[in-house]
């Protein structure tokens, strides 16, 4: 029976790529080819790091070994948490989850399709970030394909006990408090532990490892370098196995990767014997909506109606006030990251005070495409509501253009104030950076709803189908490319006021006007160009 | 009152309504039958401007839906196939809402939503999450939602499905009574019966062409069927002697 469940998503799959057109063919090539691109690129980092580790006399390699543990141990612990979020999805909000239930299919089945379905989407994207790092040990070390074989062959049961992890924790907790409820505590809980997470690899301040001033102190914990890194996690399984493929002692390596399958094996069957008493208890209550009144005054609304709808809908959504959470913990690391910048002169800190307009604005850029770009999308299918009302699409962006661009000026704010405060910039570069910081978080918001509009899914299950979409990747690319001219265009500017500073060359007022001209020109065609073709596009959406 | 000319519809190569001629006046409930895929949804769609039409015009209240959109919707209230509403407002803040966006004056608000949703019978779920509601009182909420802002004309796909029987007689005085009082209804529905009792007149299309329209004698002439009810004309009209022998594989 699971085969023939399984045979469906093949047959889905293989219906969606024969009905593919030339267009999306295309499309999808030019996507396979941006992923290459990046996978390379991350590679080619890896490469580099683990090099300039691999030189270090006495604990190069100590370290480059010491680095793949930890990289397996955030990777473990980062596909747990995830499948704690996907197995939520997938094993209890599923839309096919009414037929597969109704079906004369056992419990077990539908839990190992739909668990298997949790495992892949979980682990996937983070496993596929391991094999240019592992490509660049294999390099380093000077080691064969045999090498990769070894870690291609351990890394299912590896990924597949992480995934197990978190679905068996979803399905006890579900089974413990079968309710609605637990699926907004596990959203805020697996956010509390991304943020916590990220923030205590930050906090550790791993670059200290490869600055040489540190060495020495790395040089006193050598023991440390060669302790096991959370023995009992498959996390170091993996790296000992892997360790062992590197030197050649496969008898260690097969011992290592026998655990892995059998550990992983073992896990999964207890998940399954566990799910035939447990997953339908889950199941059941997590249907149950829970009841809670809400009096509505009929006080007179303060903002336009839409407006109205998007606050009290945003704040009822626990999973906003997750991703909310992971946001403040974002700041919170950017900031700490700043201050941490080994920087000794006013002028260096200036010039990063400047620079800031490029990684703050990265950082605005990616809050868009969580929260601006789908915000037209996510309508959804209650998009008639608006389509019948007598308001035009213009009115809509507009009124979601307001609702997305005070948070996102707040905390542009936050980040320009607070990094030219740390940073101590100059009053010139200050003003100018946070300047162009704010112009650049209304550009890139008016982006965002220009783009969402632009390539509306009102159809989808969850949003990280439209981030994830062809118009995320465009208004991403397009909100880049905005940023990295303006950096440019700024440049001037700025180039004049330090020349002006070492007393080079005094400030040439034409070429400042000109920059003002060509930055005020940039502003007028990334507000108006995507906000026209949106309103367009979504005025004709069929 | 509505008025449609040369209504055409394709998508690419398909052409799911092939010239549609109408006319529905002030006081009328028009039923709109058809078998599935025979292009009423989008005809719906093309009257309430949810989509473009390929040709032709529609008037809404004499206001062209294409040209005078704002005004066409404004004098419109639609309930779709598939009533979703955001799950994460109350039913009252719904009717709100809607009140708000169809320019419903504050004092008329306070008065019509708790009438509304008594009428209804929501009781007290009215303060609760429409998430948790069922596929027919979403149904009703978006019914309540159109008389908040008492349109002219009222446009309804498939308007009974999910309602209890109780709900159901209510929605049907409910048009009635509108009827009377001069609001034009336009309703697709599979349910014959409600049809046949409720419209004054009816039209079955077919593959996008209308077959037949008329009342039901018009209809029984049209299709020679003299004496028939309202479902072995449409049998007769889409395909009888077929549906006959599909009852050979049972």
């Amino acid at each position: 029976m699971l085969a023939l469940l399984l045979r469906r998503r093949a047959r889905s799959l293989g219906n969606t790529l024969r009905r593919f057109t030339r267009y999306e063919w295309t499309r999808n090539l030019a996507f396979f080819c941006a992923g290459l691109g990046l996978l390379y690129g991350l590679h080619h980092g890896f490469y580099r790091l683990l090099s300039y580790l691999t030189a270090i006399e006495l604990i190069g390699v100590l370290l480059m070994w010491k680095l793949t543990a930890m990289m397996l141990l955030m990777t473990l612990s980062m596909v747990t948490v995830s499948s704690l979020l996907t197995s939520l999805t997938t094993l209890y909000y599923s839309h096919d989850l009414c037929f597969l239930m109704k079906a004369p299919v056992s419990l077990r089945t539908v839990f190992l399709d739909k668990s298997l379905e949790s495992a892949f989407f979980a682990s996937w994207m983070i496993g596929l970030i391991l094999a240019p790092y592992v490509l660049a040990v294999q390099r380093v070390a000077h080691l064969g394909w045999s090498f990769f074989a070894a870690f291609v062959a351990v890394l299912p049961p590896f990924l597949l006990l992480a995934a197990s992890f978190g679905i068996g924790f979803t399905l006890l907790l579900l089974y413990l408090f079968p309710s609605s409820r637990t699926r907004d505590v596990v959203w805020v809980f697996s956010s509390l532990s991304l943020s916590v997470m990220y923030g205590l690899v930050r906090f550790a301040q791993p670059e200290r490892l490869i600055r040489p001033d540190a060495l020495k102190v790395v040089a006193e914990y050598l023991g440390f370098l060669q302790a096991p890194t959370a023995a009992y996690l498959p996390s170091w399984w993996l790296a000992r196995g892997l360790q062992a493929a590197a030197r050649g002692r496969w008898g260690a390596y097969a011992r290592d990767a026998a655990i892995l399958w059998g550990a992983a094996l073992a896990v999964y069957a207890v998940l399954v014997a566990l799910a035939g008493a447990t997953y339908f208890a889950g199941y059941s209550g997590a249907q149950e909506g829970t009841l809670k009144k809400r009096v509505h005054s009929y006080s007179r609304l303060r903002v336009p109606p839409l407006l109205w709808k998007e606050w009290v809908t945003f704040l009822r959504d626990v999973k906003n006030w997750s991703q909310m959470l992971l946001i403040g913990g974002l700041v919170f690391v950017y900031l700490f990251s700043i201050r941490r910048l080994p920087l000794d002169s006013p002028d260096l800190r200036s010039l990063i005070a400047f620079l800031n307009v490029g990684t703050a604005g990265f950082v605005i850029a990616a809050l868009g495409l969580r929260f601006t770009f789908p915000s037209v999308s996510l309508e959804g299918k209650a998009w008639w509501i608006l389509r019948c009302a007598p308001l035009d699409v213009s009115q809509v962006m507009r009124q979601k253009f307001a609702f997305s661009a005070v948070p996102t000026l707040a905390v542009t704010l936050v980040l320009g104030l607070m990094t030219n405060q740390i940073l101590d910039a100059d009053h010139f570069t200050a003003c100018l950076s946070l300047g162009a910081l704010l112009s650049v978080a209304l550009v890139v918001c008016a982006m965002g709803i220009g783009f969402g509009a632009l390539f509306p899914r009102f159809s989808v299950e969850n949003i990280h189908q439209i981030e994830s979409s062809l118009g995320g990747f465009v208004y991403m690319a397009a909100s880049l490319f905005y940023i990295m001219l303006t950096l440019a265009i700024l440049a001037w500017p700025m180039q004049m006021h330090f020349s002006q500073r070492f007393g080079r060359a005094a400030w040439d007022w034409r070429v400042a006007a000109f920059a003002v001209a060509a930055w005020l020109a940039l502003n007028g065609v990334a507000l108006a160009l995507p906000w026209t073709l949106g309103r367009k596009s979504l005025e004709n959406h069929e | 009152m509505i008025e449609i000319e040369g209504l055409v519809k394709r998508f690419g190569s398909y052409t799911a309504v092939a010239g549609l001629d109408l006319r529905v006046e002030s006081g009328e409930i028009f039923g709109f039958l058809g078998p599935n895929g025979a292009g009423k949804t989008t005809t719906v769609k093309l009257i309430t401007g949810l989509l473009k039409p390929t040709a032709g015009r529609v008037r809404v209240a004499g206001f062209d839906v294409a040209l005078q959109t704002l005004q066409a919707k404004r004098a419109m209230g639609l309930v779709p196939d598939e009533p979703f509403v955001y799950p994460k407002l109350t039913g009252t803040e719904y009717l709100r809402f809607v009140g708000e966006l169809y320019g419903v004056p504050l004092a008329d608000m306070r008065k019509r939503v708790p009438e509304l949703l008594e009428m209804f019978e929501f009781g007290s779920w009215g303060a609760e999450l429409v998430e948790s509601y069922s596929h027919g009182m979403r149904q009703k909420l978006v019914l309540a939602g159109i008389l908040l802002h008492d349109p002219e004309v009222l446009v309804l796909d498939e308007p009974m499905v999910g309602l209890d029987p109780k709900s159901a007689r209510l929605v049907k005085d409910i048009f009635l009574k509108l009827a009377g009082r001069g609001r034009t209804i336009f309703m697709c529905t599979h349910i014959l019966g409600i049809a046949e009792k409720l419209c004054d007149r009816i039209a079955i299309m077919i593959e996008g062409k209308m077959a037949a329209c008329g009342t039901l004698e018009e209809l029984q002439v049209q299709a020679k069927k003299g004496g028939l009810d309202l479902e072995e004309i449409f049998l007769s009209l889409t395909g009888g002697g077929e549906y006959a022998a599909l009852l050979r594989y049972l």
